[in-house]
């Protein structure tokens, strides 16, 4: 993309001009799905061949299934009875059933382009080893089913983070040098710590030691069983968890967002706009929230798709039943289809929301036009 | 006064007495509690140890239902003044030895195909030091290829002793056997490391690294390397370890040592297949096993413990001390240590906890668990995770922690006692077990009778065979017309209250249907005409069927079960329990009333639900969950058809035990319970399941007001009464003259009663260290025993510093009591 200057231009030229501008638009999106796409299909089928470490897998899993078959063994009182001959053939039965079941009989090559064609076309099938929380092997019930509970916790979390930052940032780059920044800035560092490692400390003095709030979980056991009580004890279990997001990462959001406004608060129409004695809101929001826009939605929109992922630490600790531990669990267990069910919802996600932002570049930033190669 | 109104008075009077006499009797029987202590258990997830930890000592748990074995944890748990715990036993840690070579394919030598050079690894390893260092003393010693807290080792307690203190830490001799044997190898010191046609000797020592058995394999590759060996740690996972050592080929010489975890959830009565299993071939077709080669003589007497081809305990004894011996010769195996697990409770809780399973293992814990004196109330348990799998009783979740859950919502014909293994009788009354004449069954109990007979001939009209087409049992009779005899046959009494007492949770009385269902079970889904024939279950059952030799319900009220088999067990109890439990509705996976199953059967018949994992794959349908997900709108379909139809499952047969005025009443009580609780699990335990929250990670239970038993039933398993003993006498005895010693005897009750008793026996370990004198010690009273050493016996014995070791063997616990006494013998 290239920035072009704006240039008056009459009617019938103005018209073919439209056309032509968006048989490039079109062309532009075209190339822009094509490639967005072969990029899904590589990360996909690369995710693939990572979570199969190559096709090793399959010999961890062959043997793993006759190391547990053989213990079984050890446990059944009838097992010393049985001839040599018939221990074999019941161990070899044994393991057939589940080299079966989990589809080893095919080499992984094929397998792993059925993995791939299956996830593009989001079928996502069957888990091979996990389940979901209500006894399904359904990729598609086991995802949706931790949805909500890592939409409640992420999208309270990082929402939350996100507005507070922008509005705080805003605020501390109108107020350049004030205590309040001065604080912001040193507490920045504070941000390297992830926000598990708050949550431990969170858990400790406000559950352990002060008793006002749960040590974890995403409600009160038992769950309450009216509707209201329900979404009030989520809030509570919401409070320690989400706080640690918000702690963990907030002051360097602020000191990230509060630099990148006064780059733009020290341009020339901002000057110009405060010797005019605008009002400082109007400021903000027309000469500074304005032109970082794009940056903003941007990240604003990877945050959301971020949500996807959970956070596997953060998740254990507060016993929250998420995407991130789920998946966690699926890369333990080599459950091939989760992982790639996981990771192409992601995929597909990213490429969509990259792909849209490109389209609101060209809404919200009046610089940014698709280049034409005639003149 | 009129003789009439003396009458009035005097009638009056005796009404009064009787009725001030009969109040307190009123008041009892209102306050004697049916079926568990606490009115509601909830159980939640909670996978972190430490954090639940916290959470025991807020208050928010009370009692967190996993084994642990950290040092650490179980530090904060012995110094918090809120915490106690219940111990267990069932894990083991050992070093697995690679036997291929001595020269490999590839021209490396692996030493440890040498039996000598191995069997040094015993004297190398300081046992001691693992326990006290590296399990910071929640692990103890072991030696030999039986758990130290099971029966086998109380009964060979003077064998074992010998040879544990023959095998015990000793560097100096490891050293000097290493040395003589790598000479033979053709192996040289250079510059203190050895080497093999000019090449270090390379050890690969293939360690686990999820739990203590790290720094095991750390240790033992510090020896070796001090030994002179050039040793490459390689660290691996269960999943990363298993196709080296258990998959691979030994002679590609990929690993030499692995150090080897295994874990028992139960209390092992016979552990005589150890030998078998762990030493030789036939233990399992894997390529590591097949490169065994033990010793014709060990090889011999392991698979004749392993198929109990002996007559009497005595010779099942004089084999098992030999193949003792001979194991530790062997040592392809070199065993370490016994894990200590430690399960974290609040200190007012009182629950029965499973000397090997722990709290999750116990199938006693929902009928003794209590806080306090209290009565009533909320209790919650913490697991480390829950739900893992769908809950349906025949192929469902065997995770320990769903079975946990799911025990609490079962009755069951007899009880596991948690201490020794043993069984009680729950449900039923009683037993007749007649085994047949030679074959090595013993009795401790006396709700069973233990008769020996010459033959045990099968009536013609019992169950031998299930035709799953015309869907009706094969009698004896048809299949075997030429007859069949069973080394074991078991009668199985039941009350006459059963039919009448006791109820599943939908309030279903409990009937015969339900039994002949759970034996239908048995067969119909290993046959292949049968329309839920699984695979799956076929190979579990045609091991079954070759010792199975029928069942015959020779009376239905009351309940007399006859069974046939010629597996048999060297408990009379076991027999009848294996006997009572084959014909009762517990499946391999939990409870479930005829009604429930047919529903099940009805949606795997269908495709639409299966109840195992792989035939759900195959069918490509979900795995049948009784309790949540979308199994419960497709069974929910189901009930409403069954419903209609006051269907009968296997009709040809069951219709015979049941009406279709009680197959209305069933359905009507299933669809009255779903529509309350929201799923299909019904049992007949202390609990019922009350509400299940799966992505939250809860389940409720709540106490089933009609379970038939009193609370404080099994009260006595709260606590295993394991001995403690100490021996007091003499510091010095003077050869050639007697020499009393007392053995005190207590448990933390009290002094152990004589008759609680299984034995106490004494060793006498001379100067020398050889084992000179052993017996039994002699009962003084309760909590006193003596060893009485003749003048001729002390005459024999050597001077100089000897050791007097006690074993004491009681009846309520399996684990023996050690103690001993050093004693200076003069001339």
């Amino acid at each position: 993309m290239a920035v072009a200057p704006p240039v008056a231009v009459p009617r019938v030229e103005a018209a073919r001009a439209a056309g032509s501008t968006l048989a490039r638009v079109a062309k532009y999106a075209v190339v822009r799905l094509v490639a967005l796409l072969i990029t899904v299909v590589v990360g996909v089928y690369l995710t693939i061949l990572v979570a199969n470490m190559g096709g090793y897998v399959d010999q961890l899993r062959r043997a793993q299934i006759r190391e547990g078959v053989g213990l079984m063994a050890l446990a059944d009182p009838e097992w010393a009875m049985l001839t040599d001959q018939d221990r074999r053939e019941r161990i070899e039965r044994l393991v057939a059933l589940e080299e079966e079941r989990l589809g080893l009989g095919q080499p992984f090559l094929v397998r792993s382009f059925t993995y791939l064609a299956n996830a593009l076309t989001l079928n996502l099938g069957r888990a091979e080893q996990i389940m979901s929380d209500s006894g399904s092997r359904q990729v598609r019930l086991i995802l949706l089913e931790r949805l909500p509970a890592t939409l409640y916790l992420f999208a309270t979390g990082q929402l939350l983070l996100f507005f507070a930052s922008i509005f705080v940032a805003l605020h501390l780059s109108q107020r350049y040098g004030s205590f309040l920044d001065r604080l912001m800035v040193a507490l920045a560092p504070t941000s390297a710590a992830p926000g598990w490692f708050y949550g431990i400390f969170l858990i400790l003095i406000f559950a352990g030691l002060l008793r006002v709030l749960p040590f974890g979980g995403m409600v009160a056991t038992p769950p309450p069983p009216d509707k209201l009580g329900y979404a009030l004890s989520l809030l509570k279990h919401l409070i320690l968890p989400v706080t640690a997001i918000v702690i963990s990462a907030i002051f360097l959001q602020v000191y990230y967002w509060r630099t990148f406004f006064l780059i733009y608060s020290r341009e020339d129409y901002v000057e110009m706009a405060k010797a005019k004695g605008l009002p400082s809101t109007l400021i903000e929001r027309r000469y500074i929230l304005r032109p970082t826009l794009p940056a903003i939605v941007t990240s604003f929109a990877l945050t959301l798709i971020g949500l996807w992922t959970g956070a596997i630490v953060l998740e254990t600790i507060f016993n929250w039943p998420g995407l991130g531990r789920l998946l966690y669990r699926a890369i333990g267990a080599y459950d091939t289809p989760v992982i790639v069910g996981s990771v192409v919802i992601y995929a597909y996600l990213l490429a969509l929301t990259v792909f849209v932002l490109d389209i609101l570049y060209a809404i919200l930033d009046p610089r940014v036009r698709v280049e034409g190669r005639s003149t | 006064m009129s003789s009439g109104r003396m009458a009035k008075r005097l009638v009056s009077l005796i009404l009064l007495v009787a009725f001030v006499a009969a109040l307190p009797m009123a008041a009892a029987a209102q306050t004697v509690r049916r079926g568990a202590w606490v009115d509601e258990v909830v159980a939640v997830e909670e996978r972190d140890s430490a954090a639940a930890i916290t959470r025991l000592e807020a208050g928010d748990i009370q009692v967190f239902a996993s084994g642990l074995a950290s040092p650490d944890l179980f530090r904060r748990v012995t110094a918090s003044a809120v915490l106690g715990y219940e111990r267990a036993y069932g894990l083991f840690t050992e070093l697995t030895f690679n036997p291929a070579g001595p020269d490999l394919p590839d021209g490396r030598l692996n030493p440890f195909a040498v039996p000598a050079l191995r069997e040094a690894m015993n004297w190398l390893v300081d046992r001691d030091y693992i326990v006290k260092e590296i399990h910071g003393g929640l692990a103890a010693a072991r030696y030999l290829p039986i758990n130290t807290a099971f029966p086998d080792y109380a009964r060979l307690a003077d064998v074992a002793r010998v040879l544990e203190r023959r095998y015990a830490h000793d560097p100096a001799r490891a050293r000097q056997v290493f040395d003589a044997e790598m000479g033979k190898l053709g192996a040289t010191r250079v510059g203190g490391k050895w080497q093999y046609k000019g090449k270090p000797v390379e050890i690969t020592v293939l360690i686990r690294t999820e739990d203590e058995r790290r720094q095991i394999g750390d240790y033992v590759a510090g020896l070796l390397e001090g030994l002179g060996f050039t040793v490459e740690r390689r660290y691996a996972t269960a999943a990363e370890a298993s196709p080296l050592w258990y998959s691979g080929k030994p002679e590609e010489g990929k690993w030499h040592v692995y150090t080897g975890g295994w874990i028992s959830t139960v209390i092992s009565r016979d552990q005589a297949a150890n030998f078998d299993y762990f030493y030789t071939k036939r233990g399992l077709p894997s390529p590591l096993w097949q490169a065994y080669k033990p010793a014709a003589e060990f090889d011999t007497v392991s698979e004749r413990l392993g198929r109990r081809e002996f007559a009497s305990m005595d010779e099942r004894k004089e084999l098992f001390a030999k193949a003792l011996e001979l194991a530790m010769k062997d040592s392809v195996r070199v065993w370490l240590v016994e894990r200590v697990s430690f399960y974290p409770r609040r200190q007012e809780v009182r629950l029965a906890a499973d000397l090997a399973g722990g709290i999750a293992g116990a199938y006693l814990w929902p009928h003794t668990i209590r806080v306090g004196d209290q009565v009533g109330g909320t209790l919650r348990i913490a697991q480390p995770s829950m739900l893992t799998e769908p809950w349906n009783p025949i192929a469902g979740s065997n995770w320990i922690f769903d079975m946990m859950m799911i025990r609490a919502t079962a009755d069951y014909p007899t009880m596991f006692d948690p201490h020794t293994g043993l069984h009680w009788p729950q449900r039923l009354e009683r037993a007749e077990v007649y085994i047949k004449q030679g074959l090595p069954v013993g009795r401790t109990l006396d709700w069973v009778s233990l008769t020996f007979v010459t033959e045990n001939k099968v009536p013609e009209s019992a169950w031998v065979d299930w035709d799953a087409k015309a869907q009706r049992f094969i009698t004896v009779g048809e299949k075997h017309p030429q007859g069949l005899t069973a080394n074991r046959k078991v009668v199985v009494r039941y009350p006459r209250e059963l039919f009448r007492e006791v109820r599943w949770h939908d309030g279903s009385l409990f009937s015969v249907a339900d039994v002949v269902m759970s034996i239908i079970m048995t067969f119909d889904r290993a046959k292949e005409d049968s329309a839920i024939f699984d695979p799956a279950a076929k190979p579990a059952f045609d091991s079954f069927q070759r010792h199975f030799r029928g069942v015959r319900i020779t009376s239905f009220d009351p309940l007399v079960i006859e069974y046939y088999s010629d597996l048999y067990y060297l408990d009379a109890e076991w027999n009848a329990f294996t006997a009572a439990w084959f014909a009762w509705p517990y499946y391999a996976q939990g409870p479930a009333p005829w009604q429930v199953m047919a529903l099940g059967i009805f949606a795997e018949r269908n495709k639409q639900l299966a109840f195992s994992s792989a035939q759900a794959k195959k069918l490509d349908v979900e795995w049948m969950n009784l309790i949540a997900g979308p199994s419960l709108r497709i069974l929910s379909s189901q009930l409403g058809m069954a419903l209609n139809q006051r269907y009968i499952p296997y009709e040809p047969t069951m219709r015979l035990f049941i009406s279709r005025r009680e197959a209305l009443t069933r359905w009507l009580n299933l669809n009255r319970w779903y529509w309350n609780m929201g799923h299909f699990w019904v049992g007949n335990g202390p609990f019922f399941l009350e509400k299940v929250f799966p992505v939250e990670k809860v389940v409720q239970l709540r106490r089933f007001a009609d379970f038939p038993d009193p609370a404080d039933k099994w009260a006595r398993f709260q606590a295993p009464l394991v001995a403690s003993a100490d021996v007091s006498g003499p510091a010095r005895v003077t050869a050639g003259q007697a020499a009393t010693f007392d053995v005190r005897v207590n448990h933390p009750l009290g002094a152990y009663a004589v008759r609680d008793m299984q034995e106490v026996k004494f060793l006498l370990f001379d100067a020398r260290g050889e084992l000179a004198l052993q017996g039994p010690a002699t009962a003084v009273r309760d909590g006193l025993w003596r060893v009485s050493l003749t003048g001729t016996q002390t005459g024999q014995l050597p001077a100089g510093a000897t050791r007097l070791e006690v074993v004491v063997v009681p009846k309520l616990v399996s684990i023996p009591t050690f103690a001993s006494l050093d004693v200076v013998v003069g001339k």
